[in-house]
């Protein structure tokens, strides 16, 4: 029943890798609605302790609000800065002192200055939800158990995971990694393995996909976890035929 | 687009004919079809004169939402097929669609069901707090006990889904989410209402097959119904449907009480705080449930359904405990928890036709967990790691149940033992078995006799280790799973009282250590 998902900045002995840098073996700490993770310095009290002289004992908190979170800046004198690493230098400013300041995008990078470095900790809300018809929020419609957002990078990575199986032939070969890096390149220059590696993975949490058979590391993988991610997603006609049009088209400059 | 029709899932134009059907004005419509009053106009013997019919647009020229929709028609047309009960709504044919020229219609899946006059959402609408809705509860519950005793899950219980008859009575409708259950739970589409949903089902885990759905979601979701008509309020706070699906988060976590409304009549309130238990183990199975509402409805007990059950006895009110120690755990696995990422995707390959890609899913199943290249058998691997997985307690692992029936039968679901007394895979003792047989932690009523299948025997001797898990006493010498394995053998008082595990069992033991280091994943041990 998590609601947030945080993922630490990484330890020194972690490479830096890419945009997202996405090293998969960092830790991700999931917080429960009204659940609070504070983090700093000390490991004393701190859920998530961060060992870098530059970084306040308590330097801050970070609480779970349902589908979004609140962060509050414990520091005496830093300004915390919370990009959304897919808005186009987007961001909110959160000073010294302030208590719960809500943030709203799903997903978020804290930047904590300290001595002279920048260090990221990862915010993901994926609980967002997003219209499904034009009726609106309704507690007594049938609705499905996910929403996607149709303008996300993660979305047309999923179409294009999808897109074999969607033009006609249901039991065609997934594309591999490469292969979508490479579809999606003219809109997404800065695409690489890792950054649709990344997505995958989000989906993967976005979905609530069980972690099934794919995180075995013995014995056949026939069925990794995009294989079950197109099937939900046919399964569920979260692609459809003509959300395909993300691949030949910009997304919205929201998402960029 | 027929007047009236607008907003509607499907649009039927009035006088359209589907078999010996002439579609009259529309009833209503849901998120997926949407049902149409109809006269019969070729009348025939068992097809009544007036009936609804409920269109699902499954046609290929229907533009959008295809893949589900069809698997939703399937489940409702398959649930009708097989059961007919006082208490649901009837199916009297389902017809396809033949009409190239109108392509929105062709091919669409046409449900004729017993016409109602209406639906408990018309009914509130119109008058909150009904005098008859005491009455109209304990129908429903009726009905929801009829489908649980024939092995389904509604799946969406709503007030919109409970149609109300001309005679005025209650019947259960719309089982697009209906599942039949395998063992414990059945797999069911991941969509839900989220005013109705229960807390454990609303982010849960989605797998291969949908997502787990046990008789207990409906118990939860009748206890919401039954606040909304009693007090016309729903009973987690919040304006919005994500601000009460919060509380809802915040009660099952434990960091919130339940306030029901001060309306609600005492009996009432019992009711509904047994159907809104935390975890799905707390709830009130529905046959209980059945005879309490119909207790406080004043309304006489239903002749249709059997007397299920059993005078509780010694031991069912150990196994009450046994539910109340599991949610006292289940309530601290909600905090924070940390894990490592997922590592990333697995091979390149695609995936073969659909039935080889069923035999790859049970090789492969929960891999993670429990090693694929030792020999348990592929056909049991979903039941043992499914089972394991209803457990919180951590020690009660796929490879611990995996290395318990290797030992205890070869994993031979035919082993028939009358010497000792013991049958099937898990070698269950039926005396024994009577009281884990059940998914709802009831007794069963009579002691239940082998042959016992492994989709009775794997899930009940998960719900047994669960129970013994947090009886072990701490400290004790050795892998705790090893002696929650041998307390399965003798009992958890034996191995407290030896401090370990008792000397005649030690072989027994030390075969299942063997077999549990065999079958865990390396980074596992």
């Amino acid at each position: 029943m998590y609601s947030i998902i945080v993922v630490p900045p990484p330890t020194t002995e972690d490479e830096h890798s890419g945009t997202y840098s996405a090293k998969r073996t960092r830790p991700q700490i999931r917080l429960a609605p009204g659940e609070r993770l504070p983090f700093g310095r000390s490991a004393n009290g701190n859920g998530l302790a961060i060992a870098h002289e530059g970084v306040s004992r308590k330097a801050g908190e970070i609480t779970a609000q349902g589908a979004f979170w609140v962060l509050s800046n414990l520091s005496a004198h830093q300004t915390y800065v919370v990009e959304n690493p897919e808005g186009a230098g987007e961001h909110i400013k959160v000073g010294p002192g302030r208590l719960d300041a809500p943030v709203p995008f799903e997903f978020s990078r804290i930047v904590l200055p300290a001595a002279g470095d920048l260090l990221p900790i990862e915010v993901w809300a994926p609980r967002h939800d997003y219209l499904r018809s034009p009726e609106g929020l309704d507690g007594a419609t049938t609705t499905p158990a996910f929403s996607v957002d149709r303008t996300k990078r993660y979305f047309a990575v999923l179409a294009a995971l999808c897109e074999p199986r969607l033009r006609g032939e249901p039991h065609a070969p997934l594309p591999t990694v490469d292969q979508v890096v490479e579809r999606l390149r003219p809109h997404w220059p800065a695409a690489s393995r890792t950054s649709v590696q990344w997505n995958i993975d989000y989906l993967a949490v976005k979905l609530r996909l069980k972690p099934g058979p794919d995180t075995a590391d013995t014995g056949p993988r026939l069925n990794g976890k995009k294989e079950s991610l197109v099937s939900l997603a046919l399964r569920f006609d979260l692609v459809r035929e003509d959300d395909l049009l993300v691949l030949t088209e910009p997304a919205s400059r929201a998402a960029r | 687009m027929t007047e009236g029709t607008e907003g509607y899932a499907v649009s039927v134009p009035k006088g359209y004919r589907v078999g010996p059907w002439e579609v009259r004005d529309p009833i209503a419509t849901g998120a997926f079809g949407s049902v149409y009053e109809a006269r019969c106009a070729q009348p025939r013997e068992g097809l009544p004169k007036s009936a609804a019919l409920k269109f699902l647009p499954t046609g290929t020229g229907t533009p959008r939402q295809l893949t589900h929709l069809r698997e939703l028609a399937e489940r409702e047309v398959e649930l009708h097929r097989r059961l007919t009960r006082p208490r649901l709504i009837r199916m009297f044919e389902a017809l396809t669609v033949d009409d190239p020229d109108h392509p929105e219609l062709d091919g669409a899946t046409v449900l004729v069901l017993e016409r109602a006059e209406g639906s408990m959402a018309t009914l509130l609408d119109r008058s909150p707090h009904p005098p008859q809705g005491p009455a109209l509860l304990a129908q429903t519950c009726e009905g929801l006990a009829q489908l649980h005793s024939a092995g389904w899950v509604h799946g969406d219980l709503k007030p919109a889904n409970v149609l109300l008859m001309k005679d005025g009575s209650a019947r259960l409708a719309d089982f697009n989410m209906a599942a039949e259950l395998e063992g414990t739970h059945a797999y069911t589409p991941a969509f839900s209402t989220p005013d109705y949903t229960p807390p454990e089902l609303l982010w849960s885990e989605i797998g291969e097959r949908g997502r787990q759905i046990r008789p207990s979601a409906d118990v939860w979701a009748f206890g919401v119904l039954a606040h909304l008509v009693l007090t016309d309020t729903f009973p987690l706070p919040g304006g919005t449907p994500s601000a009460r699906r919060d509380a809802g988060v915040r009660y099952a976590r434990g960091t919130d009480e339940l306030r029901l409304s001060p309306q609600l009549p005492d009996g009432w309130r019992e009711i509904v705080r047994d159907c809104l238990a935390r975890t799905h183990t707390e709830r009130i199975s529905t046959e209980t449930l059945l005879r309490r509402v119909e207790e406080e409805a004043g309304t006489s007990r239903s002749p249709r359904l059997p007397r299920l059950r059993a005078r509780r006895g010694r031991r069912s009110t150990l196994v009450l405990a046994a539910a109340a120690a599991t949610v006292a755990v289940s309530g601290l696995a909600y905090g924070i928890t940390t894990w490592a990422g997922d590592s990333g995707s697995g091979s390149e390959k695609g995936a073969g036709n659909a039935p080889a890609t069923e035999k790859v899913v049970q090789a492969s199943y929960g891999a993670g967990e429990l090693r694929t290249d030792k020999g348990v058998p592929a056909v049991y691997r979903p039941l043992i790691v499914d089972s394991a997985h209803d457990c919180v307690q951590e020690d009660v692992t796929p490879a611990l149940m995996a290395a318990m029936l290797k030992v205890e039968s070869d994993f031979d679901r035919d082993l028939s033992d009358p010497a000792n007394d013991e049958y099937g895979i898990a070698r269950w003792t039926p005396r024994v078995l009577r009281w884990w047989i059940r998914s709802d932690g009831v007794t069963a009523k009579t002691i239940p006799e082998p042959p016992f299948s492994p989709a009775e025997s794997i899930p009940a001797m998960s719900r047994y280790l669960c129970w013994i898990a947090p009886r072990i006493d701490a400290g004790r010498d050795g892998d705790r799973r090893v002696l929650i394995a041998a307390a399965y053998r003798t009992s958890y008082e034996k191995v407290n009282d030896a401090a370990g595990v008792p000397p005649k069992y030690r072989d027994y033991a030390a075969r299942v250590a063997h077999y549990l280091k065999e079958y865990t994943p390396a980074e596992k041990k």
